[in-house]
């Protein structure tokens, strides 16, 4: 391809692929009967008009999601970091043949659907009292999601010298404060990976809040999205906003550590 | 290993490994076998108890018009949610595979689906694709006179609802196909150039050989992630237009055991489900890493 063709290309491409993208943002910015008129044009002047309907619903819907999706994202990927973090030291460290299998078992865990096991699980929070509730929502997330917090953790914490650790341990360092001061610090590109991934994904997630939260209690934000569509079909500005506001999180997060996503998107498809 | 471990095992284990391995237990694994266990009854907790029925269930499940229709979709599904990224996202990546802004910028434009949730893009895409929505506008503006029902029509909606699944994900592909590309060493190109290769013959003979990791990736994952579809399913369509055309077993499964309340047969369904995509996988997997190895 010559030099000059290469750049049009890419740009007519990716306007073709983007067109949705810009249908929601110049329409987040228009009144509501602009939507229906004439969903392609630029908003001129732009609006808030529907981010302010969204955000001072007297139902709190907004607010009320964001603070859930907020708290079930952040205690979910600290557990999750923790936890699988340790877990992973424990399979990278221990050449057993157990702990081959455990590590097969749990990469098993990163196929299966969720629908297999939500059935079972709602019985299960329901017996212990946590359906419907955000620590059961959490656990739920922990579970699901720890084979590839391990997957990742464990791959870096082989190339940790072991040395490292036992010459620690000889200078007087507790088990604990080896792993959290000498070899977690080391990990930081895993403890990325991990934040990033599992907090988009918790944050989008759809299926599991909608199962286990129900529909009387709170709601997350994807939920509130997907319930606020049936109740208010007409009004599509509100709509509109609340994805926004709904990705807006995301997004930010995103754009900040944009190199950071990437690499441990790839990190596996370059190393094979 | 003669080396001494430099933690007692079983300490080790229990304070480093058993948190998680105890709550992926719980949530994960126990409910597999819970799901296995129902998938041998006729439970249903609105009208209890639940009775032994062996394999009834999964006997009639492969008679059930609904459920082999539901195979069929998702199959349909699968192909081209597998294909279809695959395919684009190599062709988007090789055209953006430069330096510079405008490549690093349009590199985001494809990746921002990927970090939307699959409920805000398949709500963007049902106004998008609504009978008067404006896609049909802008068709009708060019002189169709009857544009598609893209998503009313019964023999169309599936595509439709493949398409946004494939959008959504192309971007995965691409950015996984770029990684890969950025990999391939440019003396291996420059050589293959001076032996006379043309661009085409030095992408076969070259550049393709060495994406076979990121085939494998995006080949995977893909996988999975169509063989799960709900999310986009029961925003959409709500596994319609008519009965089951676009229902996909992961849809049916919480359909017949949620709303249904048809728990021991929804478990079968699941079951049925996890041995299709575990098979599948380990195939798919098996077959590309060989590919990966013959270099």
């Amino acid at each position: 391809m010559t030099a000059k063709i290469r750049p049009v290309a890419a740009i007519l491409v990716s306007a073709l692929f983007a067109v949705p993208l810009y249908y929601v943002l110049v329409n987040v910015f228009k009144p509501g009967d602009q939507i229906a008129r004439t969903p392609a044009s630029v908003p001129l002047p732009p609006t808030p008009a529907n981010i302010h309907a969204v955000l001072t619903r007297p139902d709190g819907l907004f607010w009320v999601s964001l603070a859930n999706s907020v708290l079930v994202t952040l205690l979910s990927i600290l557990v999750l970091t923790v936890l699988s973090a340790m877990l992973g030291h424990y399979l990278a460290r221990s050449a057993k043949r157990w702990t081959r299998v455990l590590a097969l078992i749990l990469l098993a865990g990163l196929m299966i659907p969720p629908q297999v096991i939500l059935i079972p699980v709602t019985e299960v929070l329901r017996l212990t009292g946590l359906l419907a509730t955000i620590q059961g929502l959490v656990l739920f997330n922990v579970g699901y999601y720890v084979p590839f917090g391990v997957f990742v953790f464990t791959g870096f914490i082989r190339g940790v010298p072991v040395e490292l650790e036992e010459a620690a341990r000889l200078d007087g360092a507790s088990r604990a404060q080896v792993f959290w001061r000498i070899v977690f610090p080391l990990l930081r590109p895993a403890t990325a990976s991990v934040l990033i991934f599992l907090g988009v994904w918790i944050w989008n997630d759809f299926i599991d809040p909608l199962i286990i939260l129900g529909p009387s209690q709170g709601t997350t934000v994807t939920t509130g999205i997907y319930r606020s569509i049936g109740q208010y079909q007409a009004d599509l500005g509100s709509v509109f906003a609340l994805m926004f506001l709904a990705t807006l999180p995301v997004l930010i997060f995103y754009l900040a550590l944009q190199k950071q996503f990437v690499k441990g998107l790839t990190g596996g498809a370059t190393k094979g | 290993m003669g080396r001494k471990p430099i933690l007692p095992r079983v300490w080790h284990f229990a304070s480093f490994g058993a948190p998680g391995v105890v709550i992926y237990l719980c949530f994960v694994m126990a409910p597999i076998l819970i799901s296995f266990g129902y998938s041998l009854t006729n439970h249903n907790p609105f009208s209890p108890p639940a009775e032994f029925v062996g394999l009834e269930n999964y006997r009639l499940l492969f008679q059930d018009e609904q459920f082999l229709t539901a195979l069929r979709v998702t199959t349909i599904l699968t192909v081209i949610v597998v294909v279809v990224p695959n395919v684009l996202g190599l062709g988007v990546a090789v055209l953006l595979d430069r330096k510079g802004w405008l490549y690093n910028a349009l590199r985001s434009v494809f990746f921002t689906p990927v970090i939307l949730s699959s409920v805000v893009v398949s709500i963007i895409w049902t106004k998008l694709l609504d009978d008067r929505g404006p896609v049909n506008d802008a068709l009708r503006a060019l002189g169709v006179e009857h544009p598609p029902g893209w998503l009313s029509d019964p023999d169309l909606a599936l595509y439709s609802v493949a398409s946004i699944v494939c959008w959504q994900m192309l971007g995965f592909c691409v950015v996984v196909y770029l990684a890969g590309l950025q990999g391939v060493p440019a003396e291996l190109l420059e050589a293959a150039e001076i032996d006379g290769a043309g661009p085409v013959r030095r992408f076969r003979a070259v550049t393709w050989p060495l994406l076979a990791p990121s085939l494998t990736i995006n080949t995977v994952v893909l996988l999975i992630s169509a063989f799960k579809t709900y999310d986009y399913v029961k925003v959409v369509t709500n596994g319609g237009p008519g009965s089951g055309t676009t229902a996909t077993i992961a849809f049916d499964v919480l359909a017949t055991g949620l709303d249904a309340n048809h728990v021991g047969y929804a478990s079968a369904m699941a079951m049925v489900m996890l041995v299709i995509v575990a098979t599948l996988t380990t195939i798919v997997l098996r077959f590309l890493r060989r590919r990966e190895v013959d270099l």
